[in-house]
């Protein structure tokens, strides 16, 4: 399906893209299109918001489809559903584009199985911080209510939402589209077949085109590809060297929260939680002995390193390690501008559904010349990562 | 106190750069003793982290040597192994690691006299580095 023939169809938004989304959903299951759907709902407390796999459709009632933040990333809650495979409901998860592309790199990993999902997306505004959340729902949600207007992310944000070139349809099977539009229409852009076959079978008049809705998109798509320009100039001076990557992780605790809370990340035991990772006592102790001293424990940076050189290739930016550590490490804003560089080497995007393996799944015989070249400088100066 | 001597590990492949080392032993070729031989089915069973860990448990230098493109002996291990290490390359030199204490090479069964000079090649590269500091950090 190229852009130029692409149509859509309208939805009444009376209610903001939210209610038109969910007034779509209540009619995908009236319709027996859709066995049920997985939305966001508030928790009892209101401080948060978890997913919910509803068949109820009076429970539509109280989903929130566009949440104002993420406490748990959206790929995670399909993989714990179709792990095993696909099962046989015919399911809707509404998510945001960051959390559909970790559901795509877990189906590369055989973690998720798509078949009966039915992913939409939405253009999304961006999340607001989890802990400004937690800390005050009733202000975060008029700082979100703005962010929906605009379409873009303000101060509340995470901060690699300023930066994210992919806040719009991106490979979904449906997406739901605001910007660029009246207030008071959302369109439906079906984005595989398996989208088609449902829009059609809702008997929506897919007519509409998208030209004003394609226009809002790229002219934020440019600002945003200025700021990710300019904010990985930046982390890139911070994390210059050593001692750069150091000083960012500081403070790093050693918890793992950024690895649990990673939807990528989704080996059950790994290896820097292992007792193989632990070094040898005696091995600590000669080092000191040798160098005068050493810092202990010595594996905070061997953790996060570890990481980027196992999941980089399949970070989605998606911010929640950064929102999951207690210390503000702003872990997502080092792992974005890893995974930038990376996925650039193997001309990768993190989320691509296009039939595409992982890129350690695949090859060319004749690439990456530089890698098995031994080094000729030998005295040349540590290069900074270029 | 004798002479600093740079401690490197070598990662081979049974295939290949394992059987050129024997072939260079058994050729008597004269080689630096520096290096301490893990064997791996294939380059491309080298997790990453087995290059970092090896230098945080002090090695000064790693060595990752599988078949030569075409000729691996499970077809396309070494083909991924380059992939994997196109990864972690700059990810080690983002942590400080030089660039010249972790390499990797193409070594057949047949090229004895080309481990010898690999192995020639990277023990000198290290010995002008230096003892590794990195990961077990100096305070
Ligand atoms: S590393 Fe952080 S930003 Fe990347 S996918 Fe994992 S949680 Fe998201
Ligand atoms: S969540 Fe923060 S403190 Fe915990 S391991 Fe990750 S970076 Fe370190």
């Amino acid at each position: 399906m190229t852009d130029s023939e692409l149509k859509g169809a309208v939805l009444p938004a009376l209610k903001k893209p939210g209610g038109a989304v969910r007034d779509f959903l209540r009619l995908a299951m009236e319709k027996e299109l859709a066995d049920a759907v997985i939305l966001p709902m508030k928790v009892p407390s209101g401080d948060s918001f978890a997913w919910i796999l509803m068949n109820d459709i009076s429970l539509l009632d109280d989903a929130v489809p566009i949440a104002a933040t993420m406490p748990v990333q959206g790929a995670k809650a399909l993989r714990s559903l179709t792990r095993k495979g696909p099962g046989n409901l015919k399911i809707i998860a509404v998510m945001r584009p960051c959390e559909i592309r970790a559901a795509m790199e877990l189906s590369k990993l055989g973690q998720v199985h798509p078949e009966n999902l039915i992913l939409a997306t939405y253009d999304c505004p961006g999340a607001v911080q989890l802990q400004k959340y937690v800390d005050d729902p009733a202000g975060s949600e008029e700082y979100f209510a703005g962010m929906l207007q605009k379409g873009k992310p303000d101060d509340s944000a995470k901060p690699v939402c300023h930066t994210c070139e992919n806040f719009s349809m991106f490979d979904s099977d449906i997406h739901f589209g605001y910007l660029g539009l009246s207030e008071k229409e959302v369109l439906v852009i079906p984005g595989s077949e398996k989208g088609s076959a449902l829009l059609e079978g809702l008997g929506l008049d897919l007519t509409k085109d998208l030209q004003a809705w394609e226009k809002g998109i790229d002219q934020l798509k440019a600002d945003k590809l200025n700021s990710r320009k300019s904010t990985f100039e930046e982390t890139k001076a911070q994390l210059n060297g050593f001692n750069g990557l150091l000083s960012v992780f500081a403070n790093c605790i050693g918890c793992h929260n950024c690895q649990s809370a990673c939807p990528i990340c989704y080996c059950r035991l790994c290896y820097f939680d292992s007792e193989t990772a632990e070094q040898d006592p005696d091995a600590l102790i000669t080092a000191a002995e040798k160098r005068g001293g050493i810092s202990l424990p010595v594996d905070r940076i061997m953790f996060h390193t570890g990481r980027m050189a196992h999941m980089s290739l399949s970070c989605v930016s998606c911010g929640q390690c950064s929102d999951a550590c207690p210390v503000s490490i702003p872990v997502a804003d080092v792992f974005s501008y890893v995974a930038d560089q990376t996925q650039r080497t193997f001309e990768y995007t993190a989320g691509r559904n296009d039939g595409d393996p992982l890129p350690l799944r695949q090859f060319r015989k004749a690439e990456l010349p530089g890698v098995h070249e031994l080094v000729k400088d030998a005295d040349a100066e540590v290069p900074s990562h270029e | 106190m004798s002479e600093w001597q740079p401690k490197i590990l070598a990662i081979l492949c049974n295939w290949c750069s394992y059987a050129g080392a024997d072939l260079a032993g058994v050729s008597r070729m004269q080689y630096p003793p520096n290096i301490r031989v893990v064997r791996v089915p294939c380059s491309g069973r080298v997790d990453p982290l087995f290059i970092m860990k090896s230098l945080q448990s002090g090695f000064d230098g790693v060595l990752v040597s599988g078949c030569h493109p075409g000729d691996c002996h499970y077809i396309s291990g070494n083909y991924v192994a380059r992939r994997k290490f196109a990864v972690l390359k700059p990810l080690l030199e983002f942590i400080g690691i030089e660039p010249n204490r972790v390499q990797f090479s193409w070594i057949s069964a047949g090229e004895g006299e080309r481990f010898a000079t690999v192995v020639t090649k990277i023990t000198e590269d290290v010995r002008k580095l230096g003892p590794s500091t990195r990961l077990v950090k100096k305070l």
